[in-house]
This record gives C-alpha cells, structure tokens and sequence, in this order.
C-alpha cells in the first residue's frame, strides 16, 4: 500500500470516527438544553451552589446560551466532518480535482469561520453572566484558527481554479 | 495510411487521433501538431483550419 493510500485510508477512519463523536455530543447538548428548560428549577438550584451570593436567574439564562453555542459548534462541526469525508472519499476514488471539491473546501471554511466566531459569544456568557465566571473559559483568540479559515478559502479558489484548469486539459491532444 | 498506423508513427493514442479527426479535441499540443507534421510531410497549415461562427 502506497504512503498517500494509506494517509487517505487513515483520515478516511478518523473523519469517521469524529462524526461519530461529534454527532454524540451534539445530540448531549441538544439532550442538556432540553433538559435545561425541564428542569430549571434543579439547574438554578445547581447554579446557586456553584456560585453562592451569584444571580441563578442570569446564570440558568448563561447554561442555556452555552449549551445553544455548543449545538452551533456541534452542527457547524457535522457539515465540516461531513464535507471532509466526502473529500477523502474522492480522494479515496483517485479523482479528488473535481468541481464539487472546491465547493466543499468553501463549506468547510464557512464551518471552520462559525467555529471561530462562536468564541464570542462564549465570551459574551463570562462577561454578561457573571454566575458563570468559573465555568466559561475565556476569549481565546487563536491566531492558528484563522489563518486556518483563511488558508481553506484560499485553497477552494485554488482548487476551483485547478479544475477548470484539468478540464481544459482534458481536452487537449 | 490507416488511422492506426498514423497514431502508431506519431505516438498518440487511436482514440486522440480519432478526437483530433473528428474536430471534438478543444487543444493540440505543439508536440502532437510537430508530429502529425513529420509524419504525413505536411504544413501545420495543411491540417488547420480557421471557419468563422456563422
């Protein structure tokens, strides 16, 4: 088996496997916002022990902002896995320059860009939910994550280009 | 000569001359034009042809 085979082979395993994962946790937080409007005198209750003396009212309101911030990251993530398996997939077939790639490399930027956006929201719950100061983590601004949206839209345009590019080729004798 | 006999002189598949013949190939390398030149003792000029869109 050649190197690139089983690079492809491997991502193929691992894609899967956090689709997989991603669909679990997306399906816990769905399950824990739910729950969060069942059971929100339990929650509050929760909430008052964590941060005794805090406001539990703005508090429940910051568990529910969360939890729905972690559905939109967890939905953002199952179109970027989603895409992503479907690129490996073609690369998998032999013939990963085609048009559709580029349209999903352009999916994927969008997914990685909502994932990069969602910091501030969570941010946003620390600063207006002061009961949840211990339980947020803070405004981590990753320079890595950016660039990483930003080289993927790059890319898709270049593999837009490409293709066009192949296509042409093809015809030429 | 035959079509295969020509693809075989000048190193490009049955099926590329057969695109090239049939006037459905978008490009021609240089390298294939040279060929198809040396081969049948022609002009480029002899093979292209320039028809205006109607």
């Amino acid at each position: 088996m050649k190197h690139g085979d089983r690079l492809v082979g491997t991502s193929r395993v691992i894609v899967a496997a956090a689709r997989v994962a991603n669909r679990v946790f997306l399906g816990g937080v769905v399950l824990g916002f739910a729950l969060s409007l069942v059971f929100a005198g339990p929650l509050g209750t929760w909430v008052g022990q964590t941060e005794p003396g805090g406001d539990v009212v703005t508090g429940v309101m910051g568990v529910r902002l969360l939890l729905l911030v972690g559905v939109a990251m967890g939905v953002a993530t199952d179109r970027l896995l989603s895409a992503l398996r479907a690129v490996v997939e073609t690369a998998r077939s032999g013939d990963p320059f085609v048009a559709v790639n580029a349209r999903r490399l352009q999916t994927i930027g969008w997914c990685l860009l909502v994932q990069q956006l969602l910091d501030a929201p969570v941010w946003l719950a620390a600063r207006l939910f002061p009961a949840l100061k211990t339980e947020t983590p803070g405004l981590d601004v990753s320079a890595g994550g950016w660039l990483a949206v930003l080289m993927v839209f790059v890319l898709s345009r270049v593999f837009a280009a490409g293709t066009v590019m192949r296509d042409e080729l093809a015809g030429t004798v | 000569m035959s079509l295969t006999q020509l693809a075989e002189a000048v190193d490009i598949t049955l099926a590329n001359l057969s695109i090239l013949k049939t006037g459905k190939a978008r490009a021609i390398r240089f390298s294939t034009l040279e060929a198809v030149c040396a081969v049948l003792e022609c002009q480029p000029g002899e093979l292209l042809s320039f028809e205006p869109d109607e």
